[in-house]
């Protein structure tokens, strides 16, 4: 596979096309991406992870929380992109909007399910011990959630990073997108290497939020969620 | 513009403008008026595609995942190297795998299917071994007891039990390649993506904008509630167990 | 593989390689198949005892107006032809003329002789182009009917208030800007010999540029994203004064005017008024004329069909 070889000569000259000194580099493109990506998944944290919570806290809401995130899925990204042209016009605004519907189902569901989880038990423990609603969420509640929510928000980073690219479709350059729709320019073994560039991008993110999971996990917990491990992962790529 | 415009010997051009709709010249939301002129030759035709494209995709896509699911639940070994393949094409970005199959393949539905075939791999193979795996062990011995061969327990057993998980499975593959199948215009004149895709090259002509995204995403939430609908119809003893719990 | 200029319509739809074009054709067989039942029945004076003829359009609104500009021309002198609209890229539609699907099509002089012929030599006049663009289709079995006044290239075009505040008028004038200045255009322009090498050759215009999608060339220059932006010359949007075009003296974005292409046989079979009824139309195709058939079709979202109609009624071509 001569292709794959040229692919990763392509990547390894940071993405320069000979002759064409003018090309934005490869690293550029793929910190652009993880740019607007970032936006998109830190908008969608903001508005979906307290929603999830605080559902999963109050116990209401199933349907609503169980069900956006079917929704959510079920929202082709170029058709929200349409959509929004209609009202917002094309360009940035309208890819992040996009991103944030794709990054809303996983991160609300989950943080639904990582708190509506825990042990009534151990949360009327709390009730007992004198602890207010605002404790028993910050102190019980949440810190055992974290590794659903953190699933929710892996899926969802996951997701946006290798959509990121239809950022190209919407009249916003910069992204490894650029590179993908321009076959003419880059040529078969360029589309390539930005694939698995965005790819790479997107399971580094993941893996680095693994990372960022694991320091920010109670030991307790930890052990306790081990043997759930896999079935929250199925939860999260839903 | 009032007359026509004639230069000498030039053409006459007419006021177009008097034939156009209102509602389009100015741009309102929705134009009733453009999607029933439409709908028969452009967008029925595009969402008929659509269904096709997903329907091969989804079922093509079943047979191969269930093969190895069976596979991996007879033979563990054969499990991680299914999940990291199928996990690696999940992962490719999908205007990427749909470009770099036209060279090899060419513009045509055997790369649109390979491609979105390709997507439903990894959640099939895992919904369904997942429901595979799930069935308790003493209901397996009690199948044993009766005297059941490995065959019959898989097919009267096994596979009813895992039968919630597989459509769950089939749900989440379905929506996503009805999400996925918009894209697929890129290479193939086919699908809803291509008056989306006219609709974001124009304009910007609101009307067109919203009824083409619109009947993509209508198209999935009632594909989703259609197989919520089977689900709960094939498997009565699920509802119990629906949290939460 | 070289991108033939025009279907960037969708950006994404290449020329395609030989399977895709196979099955494009047994579409075409199929719905030529169907649109033959649909043919019109006028049989007078001048179909009688012709076999019919189905023209073809590739797939973006300009070619399909021109499809039913011919047809319906043709039709209202008695000619018994039907048309199908949206076949596909140059290399697709050139295939099904050949293997006798369709008998003619219009055809961009430039698109025919880079994307079909595969030229390497870029012609240096219209007329040059026209000439070589025909003498391939003729050592094809095909001709050439006379070109359009119309040509569709690219053209870099600017607001009025931008070209005013640096004089700008033509390429040219760009040059002093050099780096300040942000080009949009398609990605593939970025490499293009008819992109930016181009420019940087013949006018010594170095800008920075912006990989714009077609969909969004205009909202970009009004947006303020870019300052100049790679548009097309036919694009009904340039109508009204709101951009300006700045002229191309050099000719770097090459010559694309449209010339039916016709199977030398058809021509004989039909006789004279055939060609002379074609040839009537293409005279009347000015940019102007063009701009606001596009604008009709793309803005205003009426059909091809309707607003060839119109034009060839205020003709007296209907």
């Amino acid at each position: 596979m001569s292709e794959f070889g040229k692919a990763f000569e392509f990547i390894l000259r940071n993405g320069e096309v000979p002759g064409y000194p003018d090309l934005p580099s490869l690293a550029h493109l793929a910190l652009e991406t993880l740019k607007v990506g970032a936006i998109g998944v830190a908008i969608s944290i903001v508005i979906a992870a307290p929603l999830g919570i605080w559902l999963g806290h109050i116990h209401r809401g199933s349907f609503f929380a169980i069900n956006i995130g079917n929704i959510g899925r079920a929202l082709p990204s170029i058709a929200v992109l349409a959509i929004g042209d209609a009202f917002l016009g094309l360009g940035l605004g309208v890819v992040e909007l996009a991103l944030v519907v794709l990054a809303f189902a996983p991160i609300v569901t989950n943080a639904y399910l990582g708190v509506v989880e825990v042990d009534p038990e151990l949360v009327d423990a709390a009730r007992g011990m004198g602890m207010s609603e605002w404790e028993i969420l910050r102190r019980v509640e949440l810190p055992l959630a974290v590794p659903l929510i953190f699933a929710g928000i892996r899926t969802a980073a996951l997701f946006v990073i290798s959509t990121a690219t239809i950022a190209s479709l919407a009249g916003f350059s910069g992204t490894l997108g650029d590179v993908i729709a321009n076959e003419t320019s880059y040529h078969f073994s360029g589309v390539l290497g930005a694939a698995i560039c965005v790819a790479l991008l997107a399971l580094t993110v993941e893996g680095a939020l693994a990372l960022l999971q694991r320091a920010l996990t109670p030991r307790g917990v930890k052990i306790e969620r081990r043997s759930r491990g896999a079935m929250a992962d199925t939860v999260a790529a839903v | 513009m009032t007359a026509p415009l004639a230069a000498a010997g030039g053409p006459v051009i007419p006021n177009f403008s008097a034939h156009s709709s209102g509602c389009a010249v100015h741009n309102h939301l929705f134009c009733f008026g453009w999607v029933r002129e439409n709908w028969g030759p452009v967008l029925w035709p595009a969402l008929r595609q659509h269904v096709v494209l997903t329907a091969i995709a989804v079922s093509i896509g079943f047979v191969i995942a269930l093969g190895l699911a069976l596979l991996a639940h007879r033979h563990r070994w054969a499990e991680r190297p299914t999940l990291l393949v199928t996990t690696f094409l999940y992962t490719i970005p999908s205007l990427a795998l749909f470009e770099l199959l036209v060279a090899p393949v060419g513009e045509n539905i055997f790369a649109a299917e390979i491609a979105l075939v390709s997507y439903t791999l990894l959640i099939l193979f895992r919904n369904t071994l997942t429901g595979l795996r799930s069935v308790p062990p003493d209901v397996l011995e009690a199948a044993e007891g009766m005297g059941m061969s490995r065959r019959q327990t898989l097919a009267r057993v096994e596979l009813p039990l895992a039968l919630p998980s597989i459509v769950a499975g089939l749900r989440i593959a379905v929506v996503t390649i009805i999400a996925l199948a918009t894209i697929v215009y890129t290479i193939y004149d086919r699908g809803l993506g291509v008056p989306i895709h006219d609709a974001l090259g124009e304009g910007p002509f609101k009307t067109e904008l919203i009824v083409a995204g619109g009947m993509a995403i209508l198209l999935a939430l009632l594909a989703d509630g259609l197989l919520v609908a089977v689900q709960r119809a094939l498997t009565p003893w699920s509802r119990i167990r629906e949290r939460p719990g | 593989m070289t991108r033939s200029r025009r279907p960037l319509r969708r950006p994404f739809v290449r020329l395609a390689g030989t399977p895709a074009a196979v099955v494009a054709l047994a579409f075409v067989l199929a719905a030529c198949g169907s649109s033959k039942s649909s043919t019109t029945t006028t049989t007078t004076s001048a179909s009688s005892g012709k076999p019919a003829v189905t023209i073809g359009a590739k797939n973006f609104a300009e070619s399909n107006i021109l499809g039913n500009l011919y047809t319906q021309a043709l039709k209202a002198k008695g000619f018994n032809v039907s048309l199908t609209e949206n076949i596909g890229s140059s290399e697709i539609i050139f295939k099904a003329l050949k293997a006798g699907h369709i008998q003619m099509y219009p055809e961009y002089t430039g698109t025919l002789l880079s994307a079909v012929a595969e030229e390497k030599t870029p012609p240096t006049s219209e007329q040059q182009a026209y000439e070589q663009a025909k003498a391939f289709a003729e050592k094809e079995g095909l001709t050439l009917l006379e070109k359009t006044p119309f040509y569709d290239t690219d053209a870099l075009a600017t607001l009025p208030s931008f070209a005013s505040a640096h004089s700008l008028s033509s390429i040219g004038d760009l040059a002093p800007l050099g780096k300040s200045v942000t080009l949009g255009g398609p990605p593939e322009f970025a490499t293009r010999e008819e992109g930016l090498s181009g420019i940087a050759k013949e006018y010594g215009v170095k800008p920075t540029f912006k990989p714009i999608a077609i969909e969004a060339s205009y909202p970009a220059l009004e947006g303020g994203q870019v300052q100049v932006q790679v548009v097309f010359t036919t694009d009904g949007q340039l109508l009204g004064g709101k951009f300006k075009v700045l002229s191309d003296p050099k000719h770097v974005f090459g010559f694309q005017n449209v010339a039916p292409v016709v199977d030398k046989k058809v021509l004989e079979q039909q006789g004279p008024e055939f060609e002379a009824t074609l040839n009537k139309v293409s005279k009347l195709l000015t940019i102007p004329a063009i701009q606001q058939m596009n604008k009709a079709v793309s803005v205003e979202k009426q059909t091809p069909a309707a607003v060839a109609k119109q034009f060839l009624t205020a003709n007296g071509l209907a």
